[in-house]
């Protein structure tokens, strides 16, 4: 016993530096996955106050570049209502003459939110927003802003949440090619904030620089059609089966600062369905 | 006290920069310089090693939850609290009795600025590698050390400059 005690008196700082040391790896190991606790997340409120603070005095900086975004979506907007207008018309010419029914696709309304810490020049890039459990978000929610997708969010404080952008090789995105429904992920290869991969294109598939690259629906984050980029390189190597497709965000991930998160009205409803065929 | 007072000032300021200023560095997709290791490198050469380790973990710990990177900073800042003594005794001799504090002065320059390159050196291996440790591939991981480790040797250097004795 007397043995054991001198023992850990003498060695006490290597004790105390490898105790330490485990309790650092430990909380990489237990962190590693898609789900980080709350806690050691910047969705921890007060390091979300403290973000928001330093946010208030940058977001000035972007204040130009995120008008002329606003003015773009707004004639969007505007043509779109222009659009539902005609419909609207259409629909009391057919209650007026007969039969034709339009059912209101009211599955989607969006979330806004704004970005207050962000990076691109990591490996792990993570996105922190202002919106949490008390405004209605969860995790595995889509994020897009008006120029495309964005990210998925992933935890979620009840203020404020963290989104994973696609520029985190943690995430791959269903998506497809816009004009023949060709399906394949796209994921990030942690080089170029700029560009991201697009996978599992076989051989076969006809397609050239310059086509879009969409959302295929396929996921409950993300309705079908959203941009995510613009074929900007492919080649295929003689002994390939898939096609090797760089592909460029249209998101500018460095000046981020507005953000819309979209709410599924049956997620819950199609997750439980799809989980109890599982 | 005055001491104490200035370690505590130091650790705040140098945690803030690094968060609000250095983490928004965006050059060339891979330099984010990480210097508020600064705070170990300049503890006196006999602080007390356990409180020293103490701290390195709170350090890092704090530079983890800012930048969503649990256990990363945590590990690699307890390490170098850790080797920071072995190293000081393997580039300079300091008088029996003295604590100085490190700096171009006690250490002279070359002593000095090998110390810093070596315990920078170690943090950002350690840590880059465990940035990547379960995802693609290693070839970039080099440049992001060796670019990032240059960027930050110089500026820790050049705030160490700036110290009157």
């Amino acid at each position: 016993m007397g043995k054991l005690f001198a023992f850990i008196v003498r060695y006490s700082i290597v004790l105390l530096f490898l105790l330490l040391e485990i309790i650092a790896f430990s909380m990489v190991v237990k962190n590693n996955g898609y789900q980080q606790s709350v806690f050691f997340s910047s969705s921890n409120s007060i390091m979300a106050s403290m973000y928001s603070i330093s946010n208030s005095v940058i977001e000035y900086f972007y204040l130009k570049s995120t008008n002329d975004g606003l003015a773009v979506e707004n004639i969007e907007l505007k043509n779109q209502i222009i659009k539902l207008q005609n419909q609207i018309d259409v629909y009391n010419h057919s209650k007026k003459y007969g039969s034709v029914k339009i059912n209101p696709d009211q599955e989607i309304n969006f979330i806004y939110a704004k970005v207050i810490n962000n990076s691109t020049n990591k490996l792990l890039n993570y996105i922190t927003i202002n919106k949490g459990k008390r405004d209605g978000l969860y995790p595995d929610m889509g994020v897009i802003n008006e120029d495309g997708v964005v990210g998925i969010v992933s935890n979620v404080s009840e203020k404020f949440s963290v989104v994973i952008p696609i520029i985190n090789p943690k995430i791959q995105i269903n998506s497809k090619f816009a004009h023949n429904n060709y399906s394949g992920p796209v994921q990030w290869d942690g080089h170029d904030y700029r560009y991201a991969k697009l996978n599992d294109i076989a051989r076969h598939v006809k397609f050239t620089d310059g086509d879009s690259v969409v959302t295929s629906g396929y996921s409950k984050s993300f309705p079908e059609g959203l941009l995510i980029g613009i074929v900007n390189k492919h080649n295929i190597k003689e002994s390939d089966a898939y096609y090797d497709i760089r592909v460029k965000l249209c998101v500018n991930y460095r000046t981020l600062t507005h953000v819309q998160v979209i709410n599924y009205s049956n997620f819950s409803e199609q997750q439980n369905l799809e989980k109890s065929v599982e | 006290m005055i001491l104490f007072l200035q370690n505590i000032l130091r650790f705040i300021i140098l945690i803030l920069v690094q968060i609000f200023v250095l983490n928004n560095i965006r050059l060339l997709g891979y330099i984010n310089p990480y210097i508020y290791i600064l705070f170990i490198f300049a503890l006196p050469v006999k602080f007390s090693r356990p409180l020293s380790l103490l701290l390195a973990f709170i350090l890092g710990l704090i530079i983890d939850m800012f930048s969503n990177t649990p256990g990363m900073h945590t590990f690699a800042t307890v390490l170098i609290a850790f080797l920071r003594n072995p190293v000081i005794n393997l580039y300079t001799s300091i008088e029996e009795g003295a604590n100085p504090e490190p700096s171009f002065y006690t250490f002279g320059v070359a002593g000095f600025v090998k110390y810093i390159i070596t315990l920078v050196l170690i943090h950002h291996t350690a840590f880059f590698i465990l940035e990547i440790f379960s995802f693609i591939g290693f070839g970039y991981t080099l440049i992001r050390i060796i670019l990032n480790s240059l960027v930050s040797i110089i500026i820790i250097l050049g705030i160490s400059l700036l110290k009157k004795k």
